[in-house]
């Protein structure tokens, strides 16, 4: 629709538009866009710039000497950079596939729709309500050696607790944190996808009934195929959201024990933050963010071809 | 056949006793926390009953140096965050709901592609940028770091409510000779309002959330209450019941946003892109 579809009679007459007028839909854009950009190019710009220099604030206030790509070698050969590179993909990857295939589950329950079922749907998304780093602190508790209650449940059901603490073991520390975030994110899909296998005609699924398909057929046939639009959807933007993790890292481990739940976020927090490596950060920061803008294009471009906008 | 079905629904209300406790029983045992005494904390096996007290509470919000203040800050902050994106967010939602754009497909990819970059990653430039501009430990500071989340945010919730607006009412106004500014403001808008009271409520909730800015932006003043509990950490001797009280009220607004807004949550926590 343009803003010029119908004429008032006064402007039968060929008139040219004014420059507002041809231009509208992008000068209502723009503030948004110039905002956004003053906000995003300037860090970015400013990373790529001082990702050349070697720069930490607790040397000097001033980058020091011009390294060339120095820091980037250094990014990428540092053990601990691929450690959290590694944790971090591990966690998006398992963390957004368990997620999607247990909040499915969940919304394939909700759906039987019996009489209650609605209060366990409306209170199912307060884990998703609180501030990730408030999550941090209330798994920490849980989890604490001494008294946390995940602790006393799986000691309750005979399982092998190690005595430094599920956060205080390398070999529990990044399953804990998955946990994490299971919890938190798992009704996050089961209520979007529940509201979307809603919306699927009933005829569909009555017909296929009568041809005598198993619910196993009509859930991968013809429910998932119809809500693959959402799907998509929630799937990426929790990617990048994972992929991006920081704050229940900073309170639950800070990284450790070792390297083992290091991830990305962190690692930038800690080398920019607490260390004041300048240059080195803005190398991880511009690896980072190719890393996810290469994974999150080729998703787009496989996961859309054919959708229509 | 008739025992089956009784089967099956006793096994689906099992199904939905079993999430509220793995996902909400958590939620409960920490609130419960903020209510007892530091010495029940840790007990095993946990226990169930104990003397409620209000003293955390009091602790946090009445005595000297208490966290007070970082619930106003947090106030602050998330409402200014709101307040400053919608002049931004909402003409650009509009146009691109109601007007053929080319390359629009991209547009809305490019707001939503701001949100993969890592905020940490940001957060050097930004101190030295606001340093520089002497802004450093602001409010403002925050507001405007925050437009990075609320309006890429704000712009594709605000597009889907406009988009259902039947664009016969618009025709309408406009074959009876209205500019588009007109209709923009007279007709457009107050059909949506209640969309841009959701999106404004949603964006005020990733705001108040956020911890990472205020974690390098603020000062000991401008501390919002994430950054507050933070402080008990830091300190010696972790008091639990300190950290869960503080955590309680940073916990509180948001459950009640989500509850009360029930309907739009699905849309809310996925851009608009879920009618749900």
């Amino acid at each position: 629709m343009h803003a010029t579809t119908i004429r008032s009679p006064q402007a039968l007459a060929p008139v040219r538009k004014s420059f507002v007028r041809r231009n509208l839909p992008y000068l209502l854009i723009a503030p948004s866009v110039v905002m956004l950009l003053a906000l995003i190019a300037y860090p970015l710009l400013f990373a790529l710039k001082s990702s050349f220099y070697f720069w930490n604030l607790q040397v000097g206030p001033q980058p020091l000497a011009f390294v060339g790509l120095d820091n980037y070698v250094q990014a990428i050969n540092a053990f601990d950079f691929r450690a959290a590179l590694t944790n971090t993909l591990i966690l998006s990857v398992v963390g957004t596939a368990t997620e999607f295939s247990l909040g499915l589950a969940i919304a394939l329950v909700l759906l039987k729709a019996l009489p209650g079922m609605n209060v366990v749907r409306a209170l199912l998304i307060l884990p998703t309500t609180i501030a990730p780093i408030v999550v941090g602190f209330l798994f920490r508790y849980l989890y604490d050696p001494g008294g946390g209650l995940v602790t006393w449940v799986l000691q309750s059901l005979w399982l092998p607790v190690p005595a430094e603490g599920i956060l205080g073991s390398p070999s529990t520390a990044l399953a804990a944190i998955l946990f994490v975030d299971i919890w938190q994110w798992t009704p996050f899909f089961a209520i979007v996808l529940y509201a979307s296998l809603l919306a699927v005609p009933d005829e569909i699924i009555e017909a296929a009934r009568l041809d005598r398909a198993s619910a196993w057929t009509i859930l991968m046939r013809i429910k998932l195929p119809l809500i693959r639009r959402t799907a998509i959807i929630i799937v990426m933007l929790r990617f990048m959201q994972i992929f991006n993790t920081f704050d229940t890292v900073l309170v639950l481990t800070r990284g450790g024990p070792g390297t083992s739940t290091r991830t990305l976020g962190y690692s930038l927090y800690e080398q920019g933050l607490v260390n004041f490596n300048v240059g080195l950060v803005s190398a991880q920061t511009w690896i980072a963010v190719l890393i996810v803008n290469i994974i999150v294009a080729l998703y787009v471009f496989f996961a859309f071809r054919n959708e229509e906008w | 056949m008739k025992s089956r079905t009784t089967f099956y629904t006793a096994l689906t209300y099992a199904a939905g006793l079993l999430f509220l406790a793995v996902f909400i029983g958590p939620i409960l045992w920490f609130l419960a926390l903020a209510i007892r005494s530091a010495e029940t904390a840790f007990e095993m096996p946990p226990q169930l009953t104990f003397e409620p007290t209000l003293d955390a509470f009091r602790h946090i919000l009445v005595d000297p140096g208490t966290n007070a203040p970082q619930l106003v800050n947090s106030l602050i902050v998330a409402i200014g965050a709101v307040l400053l994106n919608l002049p931004f967010s909402v003409p650009a939602a509009y146009a691109l709901s109601r007007f053929k754009l080319r390359g629009k497909k991209n547009i809305m990819l490019w707001y939503l592609g701001l949100l993969m970059a890592p905020p940490i990653a940001f957060l050097i430039p930004y101190f030295v940028l606001i340093t520089r501009v002497g802004l450093q430990g602001s409010y403002l500071s925050m507001v405007l770091v925050l437009q990075t989340l609320t309006i890429p945010f704000s712009v594709w919730l605000m597009k889907s409510f406009i988009d259902e607006v039947p664009a016969e009412l618009e025709e309408a106004a406009r074959v009876d000779g209205a500019r588009w500014h007109t209709i923009m403001w007279r007709i457009t808008l107050p059909i949506v309002r209640p969309g841009i009271i959701v999106t404004s409520m949603f964006a005020f909730v990733f705001a108040w959330n956020n911890a990472a800015f205020p974690l390098v932006l603020s000062s000991r003043s401008t501390a919002t209450l994430p950054i507050g509990t933070l402080g008990y950490f830091a300190t010696s001797g972790v008091t639990w019941n300190y950290i869960a009280a503080a955590a309680v009220l940073a916990m509180i607004p948001p459950m009640i946003i989500f509850l009360v807004f029930d309907r739009y949550v699905v849309r809310g926590l996925t851009f608009g892109s879920v009618k749900g």
